[in-house]
């Protein structure tokens, strides 16, 4: 009674206790969660805004490509920045669900009401969730409306570009004598921009310009000085070389194109950017000056690669075997096309700076193209190459007719008014084939670096070889190596660039970067390449690593804490196994790759591993007891059933024998395990030799018996302990038969041994008249006809094949005496 | 050029590394597949899900016990109890009892 009494005031006092504290907890959780609604309820409103103008700016600048894709990039990140906040709730919607569950159902009709502070608790939870539901759904809405927009500024770009090529002009409306006079006002502005600039820049900032040009000027020398210092021997064509190697020409096309290319850009850019860092430029000069590097860049880049590859001058180092007037005749068409390009796409800047007429602008271009497929045709015309009987032979036919086809369609396109397309194809030839080239010519070069033996023959193969001990083979390896990376690098830096010419803008390519990236998604299947490359990084990280420690637990703590080399062999295997594995795993999860799905796949499979590498296991569990027991190490003689021969090798899953015929034999383990090895160096080299000697009967046996115990007891090797023993074994059918048992500290000397002894036994017997007697047997003559040889020229064939086995047999001979100098002991068996 | 074809020994091997190598990026890229959410029921019904991405939404039926993986770059997703959530792309959605847990 008492005891239920003092529940009851216990109970009372309990809940007088907590409905406060509940209650308070409550609200403190509903003021932080309001907080945070309010704030995520503004940031969504502040994207949204921020759309609203993303969606304005479009309209306006629905002409320009770049202005949208940049319009887009925004966009995608206010997409992901709306799921950010949305993510926001995530745990507080999971407290407010976990203590709905606590709460539990609302009480059904006709049972007795819950009290009060549960239902306004209830209450409560329902509206926040309710809020917190609204303020993700206006997220979502904003999000659905963000991909509507991208696609459909997808769509307004490559309405853009048909427009582009399929815009067409009304040429004679353009080419009229006011575009005359247009140019000239066009010109005159120009030059007014241009001097009143100059005067400005001089008067007021000359030791600006100065201090800009020098330090532009500095930093390409440095950069070509450098350049020249580093590589200078591989991309300077030397005249006096008679016959280039293709690979040496290819690497001097391909760096004498990049290395100058590079050093005259860095020093335009870096022109651009400390007139722009001093404030010297000034109105429409900075865009001037950006459009006249772009262009001298381009001309420039051309210019070098068709005289690296056409080399005018040294018909040795040319990559193309044209003749030499044809080839200085190409280099000056090609930079005259670049030319044309250059100063149509530069007047296209000014023109629009200047807000020019269209009619202008068309002219302009009108004139470019034609040009440039007048060029085309020419060199398509060109007959580049000598045959023997000293005639010209024109260019490949495919070669001949794509570019004439280029050439006419191009003029043909200008000349029915559709300027736009047509100024895109003489570019696109000019800037896209230069691009090609290049990346071809390094392509070529990688291919001739991955040969047998390229590597070897670049310079840097030559210095590898000279300042460390890497062989051919490893040479050979490392060449592959490098044409991969040189492959890999040309794909990342050329397939932009050529991008770029085709349209697609920086932030398409960087989208299309990021996506390749974090993963694309076939089907179900997600393939991330960043992933699966990190893994691959960390399991070679793992397993150099792993290789390191070997090394450095085998060759320091082990070799001088004097182990046994048996189980430093195990330790270092088992480390290795053990490294490997682990690298492995954590490769496999580095990459993202959920090893619960391989563990699924494991498990389908395990009872098909248990019936068809049942084998294979066995032999892996014999392996890893070979590796604890240790009955035999690298080095031993053992003999396994009909194997007899040395150890060199413990794996996991076979172990290799060397007989000493020098035939290696993979023995499974589990032969080794399961059945009985003999090893003749298992504790020690101690071995007994027996050698049989037949005297005949009538012989002093007594005698023999102390000649034989001489010879045995005289012989250096033979250990004094155990003693030799001479033992009488048997009164043979023709002889008495003995035997010499003798035992050696090694018992690989044994041939050596048995050799010494019965010649001694021989000399001994002969000067004691001690007789071996031999069974006679019957000797039977043969007379053997040689038959008339018939056929010559096999006779002769086999002769010579003789002749060349032996000469054969004579260098393995001497190449052996070379490579091994130590004199070898016989093989004990 | 099929590996098949080429006889010498050097290039052979090198045949025999690429095959390996690229068994080994194909093995790879297959098991790269954790990358998305996944949706497990565990129900012995059919649960929906209403998933929002990239302008669209589609409803995602799992039957029992099934496992479906959806939604690798981001996504909102209606719960069957009608909650809406954002999910990054890496979250596993467990359904039991009816009530959708985000791990």
């Amino acid at each position: 009674m008492v005891f239920r009494l003092l529940r009851l005031v216990l109970i009372l006092a309990l809940v007088v206790v907590s409905a406060p504290s509940f209650d308070a907890m409550a609200q403190a959780i509903g003021q932080g969660s309001a907080a945070l609604i309010a704030e995520q309820q503004k940031a969504i409103q502040d994207l949204s805004a921020k759309t609203d103008d993303l969606e304005k700016k479009m309209q306006q600048d629905g002409e320009d490509d770049a202005g949208l894709v940049d319009i887009r990039l925004q966009l995608e990140e206010m997409s992901r920045a709306a799921l950010t906040s949305a993510l926001a709730f995530r745990s507080r919607l999971s407290d407010i669900n976990a203590r709905i569950e606590v709460l539990g159902a609302p009480p059904a009709e006709g049972q007795p009401p819950e009290p009060e502070i549960v239902a306004s608790e209830r209450g409560a939870l329902a509206a926040e969730k309710a809020e917190i539901n609204a303020v993700i759904a206006s997220a979502q809405n904003l999000s659905i409306r963000i991909s509507g927009l991208i696609d459909k500024i997808g769509a307004m770009r490559s309405a853009l570009f048909r427009n582009v090529l399929t815009k067409h002009y009304e040429l004679s409306d353009a080419l009229s004598p006011q575009v005359f006079a247009d140019a000239q006002n066009e010109y005159t502005g120009l030059y007014r921009a241009v001097s009143s600039w100059l005067t400005f820049a001089i008067k007021f900032k000359f030791q600006a310009v100065l201090a800009a040009a020098l330090m532009a000027l500095a930093l390409a020398a440095v950069l070509f000085v450098g350049g020249r210092r580093l590589f200078g021997r591989i991309f300077e064509a030397d005249p006096s070389v008679e016959d280039p190697s293709y690979l040496s020409r290819l690497s001097v096309a391909f760096w004498s194109t990049l290395l100058p290319t590079l050093a005259v850009g860095v020093f335009l850019a870096s022109t651009v950017f400390f007139f722009n860092y001093y404030n010297v430029l000034r109105g429409d000069i900075g865009v001037f000056l950006n459009a006249l590097a772009a262009v001298i860049a381009v001309v420039f880049c051309v210019n070098r690669l068709t005289n690296a590859a056409l080399e005018p001058r040294l018909p040795n180092w040319r990559l193309i075997p044209v003749e030499t007037g044809p080839a200085r005749w190409l280099v000056r068409l090609t930079t005259a096309m670049a030319v044309v390009i250059g100063i149509n796409s530069f007047l296209s800047v000014v023109n629009d700076k200047m807000g020019s007429p269209l009619s202008l602008t068309i002219a302009r271009s009108f004139v470019a193209t034609i040009i440039v497929g007048v060029i085309l045709i020419l060199m398509a015309l060109l007959r580049p190459f000598k045959a023997p009987d000293g005639s010209w032979r024109p260019w490949p036919a495919w070669l001949r007719y794509t570019a004439i086809a280029l050439g006419l369609f191009t003029i043909a396109a200008a000349l029915f008014g559709y300027i736009g397309l047509s100024f895109f194809v003489s570019r696109q030839v000019v800037v896209t084939g230069t691009i090609l080239v290049t990346a071809y010519i390094g392509f070529l070069s990688a291919r001739e670096i991955g040969e047998e033996g390229g590597f070897a023959g670049t310079s840097i193969g030559r210095w590898l070889s000279a300042t460390s001990s890497y062989e051919d083979a490893a040479l050979d390896q490392l060449g592959l190596v490098v044409s991969i990376a040189i492959n890999v690098m040309i794909v990342l830096v050329f397939l932009p660039l050529i991008l770029l010419m085709w349209g697609f803008q920086p932030g398409d390519i960087q989208a299309w970067a990021y996506k390749l990236a974090t993963g694309i998604t076939i089907g179900s299947v997600t393939i991330s390449f960043l992933g699966i490359l990190t893994g691959i990084v960390v399991f070679i990280i793992g397993y150099f690593l792993t290789r390191w420690f070997q090394g450095w637990l085998d060759g320091s703590v082990m070799a001088r804490g004097k182990v046994d080399t048996g189980v430093r062999n195990s330790i270092r295997l088992a480390v290795g196994y053990a490294g490997v594995a682990l690298a492995a795993l954590v490769g496999v999860s580095a990459a993202g790759i959920d090893l619960s799905n391989l563990a699924l796949v494991a498990g389908a499979l395990s009872l098909g591993i248990g019936f068809g590498l049942q084998n294979v296991v066995s032999n892996f569990v014999s392996g890893l007891i070979l590796l604890a027991e240790r009955p035999f190490k690298v080095g031993d003689w053992i003999v396994a059933g009909d194997i007899s021969g040395t150890v060199k090798k413990i794996s996991v899953r076979a172990t290799e024998i060397e007989t000493f015929q020098r035939q290696s034999v993979i023995l499974p383990n589990s032969n080794l395990i399961n059945n009985a090895v003999g090893n003749w160096t298992h504790r020690n080299k101690l071995g007994r030799v027996d050698i049989k000697v037949g005297v005949a009967y009538g012989s002093d046996v007594k005698q023999v018996h102390a000649v034989l115990l001489e010879i045995a007891r005289s012989h250096a090797l033979v250990l004094k302990n155990p003693e030799p023993f001479v033992l009488f074994t048997n009164f043979g059918p023709a002889a008495l038969e003995f035997e010499i048992r003798v035992f050696l500290a090694d018992v690989m000397n044994g041939n050596i041994v048995q050799n010494d002894i019965r010649f001694a036994v021989l000399d001994a017997f002969h000067s004691e008249h001690i007789e071996i007697p031999s069974q006679p047997r019957a000797v039977v003559e043969t007379k053997k006809h040689e038959a008339w040889p018939i056929d010559d020229d096999k006779i002769e064939a086999e002769f010579a094949e003789r002749e060349q086995a032996l000469v054969e047999a004579e260098a393995e001979a001497k190449r052996l005496a070379k490579s091994r100098r130590k004199a070898r002991k016989p093989d004990p068996d | 050029m099929p590996c098949e074809m080429q006889q010498r020994r050097w290039r052979h091997r090198y045949c025999k590394m690429w095959k390996s190598v690229v068994a080994a990026i194909a093995f790879l890229a297959v098991g790269g597949s954790a990358f998305a959410a996944s949706a497990v029921n565990k129900d012995a019904e059919t649960r929906t899900l209403i998933v929002t991405e990239g302008g669209g939404k589609t409803e995602l039926a799992l039957a029992a016990g099934e496992t479906v993986e959806f939604c690798p770059n981001g996504c909102f997703v209606t719960l069957p109890n009608g909650d809406l959530e954002a999910l990054t792309g890496s979250e596993t959605v467990e359904i039991s009892g009816g009530v959708a847990r985000i791990k």
